[in-house]
């Protein structure tokens, strides 16, 4: 690589900015996980002064993660990544490339005492031996003999020098796959009521109705709970439907999305829907009794024509005490407003005196009648997220990529050694030096087998 | 229940090996430092057999899950591969010392699992969000990196307490000469950190993959999935600037520490914002 780099050059190849940039984006992360965010941020709203909210607004406080800011950070980064690594890649190519040379004088200047030995073997014979253990230890090995001595050398892990550009290609590779997930990809929501169907689904960003080119059918929803009051299940069946023909049915579980057609159902919430029924039970003095069907909102004159009755609320479970509704009863007199339970006969027996501590959940509150919820069966709606995402493969890969490039540059790593056997006085001396960039201590356990070793083998041969 | 009354007990017997590693840099006797580790052996044995049990006892409320679907559970299994990844680097390592600034955090997890007030020990079923087969594997990649971090704090703070007391000279006491050398508690630090880098990273990847699957975005910027990116970034800073700009030592410390103030917020402080991820109470 060429000296003279531009200014732009060397300040997206330089790894401070690299630095500067990742703990830009931890801090921006930071700021994203205390100020409330989208949706959560209009509750801001009220406590705040408007011509502030609106600054912030404007600046993409709210919405930071896709603000300009965090963009121009990941942009940023992206271009020091790229930059960073073809500055860098050639001068890896040429070490990767570069056999190392047996002959390395220098590699020895600062050979310790102790990683020498002194044997009175000749020297050829004792290179050999030498040559036996590195080759039993490393493919590749180089030896050169000399007047001067005999130069061997060996060295494996080459490879690990690229594993920092896996990383970084995992990196642009995510980037990738977010951008087409952000390009392509939609993030939707619906509800659909029991029995209904829908054929378009909500745009979570700006609210817009897309349609689908198919409808949804929701047949069922149910919800399962523990013993305890906890949910154990919430279920929706759901029918796919194409030019009114079935075309496909499913069971949507929290956990086990459907995909259909490029799109992802979730099952993400779930509610009462208007629409529900109860059948209630009108008991009068003297003994006439009516059964009634009647829904939230429901208005009807009673039989003895004493007032009309109007149905509030039906609640599935008023404080655990079971399904009931609450109504009121309008006669010329008076106004009455009070609960029906279904498990009145229930709720008397574990609490005898609740009607005289709460009046409102007496059911003969309006003379001369009682009132008896005989079933209640409320209508549920299930809410759906509906997502596509093409990008996601491209992210897998990415996190695949990610994984593999990681191992290798934390636990591989590249080792050279060299070994001199020379003339030393009247004795013959070997003496083993090495290098390895990421690996100390390992290099350094090295040496000593390659010494103990040797020392085993010269006994031997003698 | 057999199993909480087991971790109880394994709560002291933590307690015990880290006042025995003590006693082995007080006394400088290598009989306390083997009693030390025997001791912790014995208690993630009993660990691993409570937690067996507690796994096997879910099958037979017919619940059905491992132990690793609420706080309490999370908080002693947090402390279970502290002291598993401890071991096994003591083992590697053939170094002692480690363990006295180790085990009082596993310690002080178990005593908090057990004492603080709303941890409930009981095994509860799972609610719909968690029934999934990547509970598992993403609990137990993430747990296993914040012990890796765990280890590289403790080294952390080993550090500062060495350079705090000065240089080697015979006024030091013997507690501060038997700590490894600077240059190895760097090297150590870096190891542990690159470990729980991996995991880290594992863990967000299953996390990722778990949340396409429940919650349909591979990446919804839910606090505690921020809050990890947080981690991740910290823990990629420094070992970049040790890679790259050859920081050691004493800078390394301090990121240790700082990587695991993060590492805690991930865990616990997130319960304080809104979030997907509240399966503590």
């Amino acid at each position: 690589m060429t000296k003279n780099k531009s200014g732009i050059w060397s300040f997206f190849s330089s790894v401070q900015l690299a630095i500067v940039l990742l703990s830009l984006i931890a801090f921006f992360a930071l700021i994203g996980t205390l100020v409330p965010q989208r949706e959560a941020a209009v509750e801001l709203a009220g406590r705040m002064s408007p011509g502030l909210f609106s600054f912030l607004q404007k600046m993409q406080i709210f919405d930071l993660y896709h603000s300009i800011w965090f963009f121009l950070l990941m942009g940023l980064l992206t271009v020091n990544l790229l930059i960073c690594s073809l500055d860098r890649f050639p001068m890896a190519w040429r070490r990767f490339r570069l056999r190392p040379s047996p002959q390395n004088e220098n590699a020895f200047k600062d050979c310790p005492r102790e990683n020498t030995i002194h044997t009175s073997m000749d020297i050829q014979k004792a290179a050999d031996i030498v040559a036996d253990i590195l080759k039993k230890r490393y493919r590749r090995f180089d030896r050169k003999d000399e007047d001067k001595g005999v130069f061997l050398c060996a060295d494996k892990g080459r490879f690990s020098l690229f594993s920092v550009y896996i990383v970084h290609l995992s990196f642009l590779v995510l980037i990738i796959g977010a951008i087409i997930g952000a390009v392509f990809g939609i993030e939707a929501y619906v509800n659909i009521t029991e029995g209904e169907m829908v054929n378009a689904v909500n745009l979570r960003n700006d609210n817009q109705s897309l349609p689908l080119p198919f409808s949804v059918r929701c047949d069922k929803f149910a919800v399962e709970l523990y013993e305890s009051g906890a949910p154990k299940t919430f279920q929706s069946d759901l029918t796919f439907l194409k030019d009114n023909q079935v075309i496909r049915q499913g069971k949507l579980l929290v956990n086990h999305p459907i995909e259909h057609e490029g799109f992802r159902f979730y099952q993400s919430s779930y509610g009462v829907a208007p629409g529900g029924k109860a059948t209630l039970a009108l008991l009068r003095d003297g003994g006439r009794r009516d059964v009634i069907n009647v829904g939230a909102g429901y208005t009807f004159e009673l039989p003895g024509k004493e007032g009309t009755f109007h149905v509030l609320r039906m609640e599935e479970n008023l404080m655990k005490m079971g399904p009931a509704i609450k109504v009121v009863v309008r006669s010329k007199k008076e106004e009455v407003s009070f609960w029906v339970f279904q498990q009145i006969e229930k709720i008397l027996e574990t609490n005898p005196d609740i009607i005289q501590q709460v009046p409102i959940f007496n059911p003969g509150l309006f003379r001369p009648y009682t009132f008896t919820l005989v079933g209640l069966e409320e209508k549920y709606y299930t809410g759906l997220q509906v997502t596509r995402d093409p990008g996601t493969p491209v992210v897998a890969a990415a996190a695949l990529l990610l994984i593999c490039g990681l191992m290798l540059v934390l636990f591989s790593y590249a080792r050279q050694v060299w070994i001199r056997i020379d003339r030393d006085k009247d004795e013959v001396r070997i003496s083993i030096v090495g290098r390895s960039a990421k690996n100390k201590a390992g290099l350094e356990r090295e040496i000593q087998y390659l010494l103990r070793e040797l020392k085993d083998n010269l006994e031997n041969a003698k | 229940m057999i199993n909480t009354t087991i971790l109880s007990w394994v709560t002291f017997i933590y307690f015990a090996a880290f006042v025995f590693y003590l006693f082995r840099m007080i006394l400088g006797r290598e009989f306390w430092g083997k009693l030390a580790t025997w001791t912790a052996l014995a208690g993630l044995v009993a660990q691993s057999v409570a937690l067996i049990i507690r796994w096997k006892t879910s099958y037979d409320l017919g619940m059905g899950h491992a132990p690793l679907s609420n706080f309490y559970e999370s908080l002693i299994f947090f402390a279970w591969t502290i002291v598993l990844l401890y071991l096994l680097m003591e083992w590697r390592l053939k170094n002692r010392s480690i363990g006295v600034f180790v085990l009082p955090v596993a310690f002080l997890i178990m005593a908090y699992a057990s004492i603080a007030p709303g941890i409930s020990n009981r095994i509860e079923p799972l609610i719909p969000a968690l029934q999934s087969n990547w509970l598992t594997s993403h609990v137990l990649t993430c747990f296993m990196g914040y012990a890796a971090f765990t280890v590289a704090f403790g080294l952390g703070i080993m550090f500062f307490v060495k350079k705090a007391t000065g240089e080697n000279s015979s006024k030091t006491s013997i507690f501060i000469r038997r700590l490894p050398s600077e240059y190895q508690m760097d090297e150590l630090m870096y190891s542990s950190t690159a470990l729980g880098f991996i995991f880290l990273t594992l863990g967000i990847v299953t996390g990722s993959v778990w949340a396409h699957y429940a919650w349909g975005s591979y990446w919804s910027w839910d606090p505690k999935e921020t809050w990890s990116l947080i981690t991740w970034l910290t823990y990629a800073v420094m070992l970049h600037a040790r890679q790259v700009r050859g920081w050691r030592g004493q800078r390394m410390a301090v990121m240790a520490i700082v990587g695991f103030g993060c590492v805690l917020f991930t865990y616990l402080g997130v319960n304080f914002l809104p979030s997907l991820h509240s399966y503590m109470t």
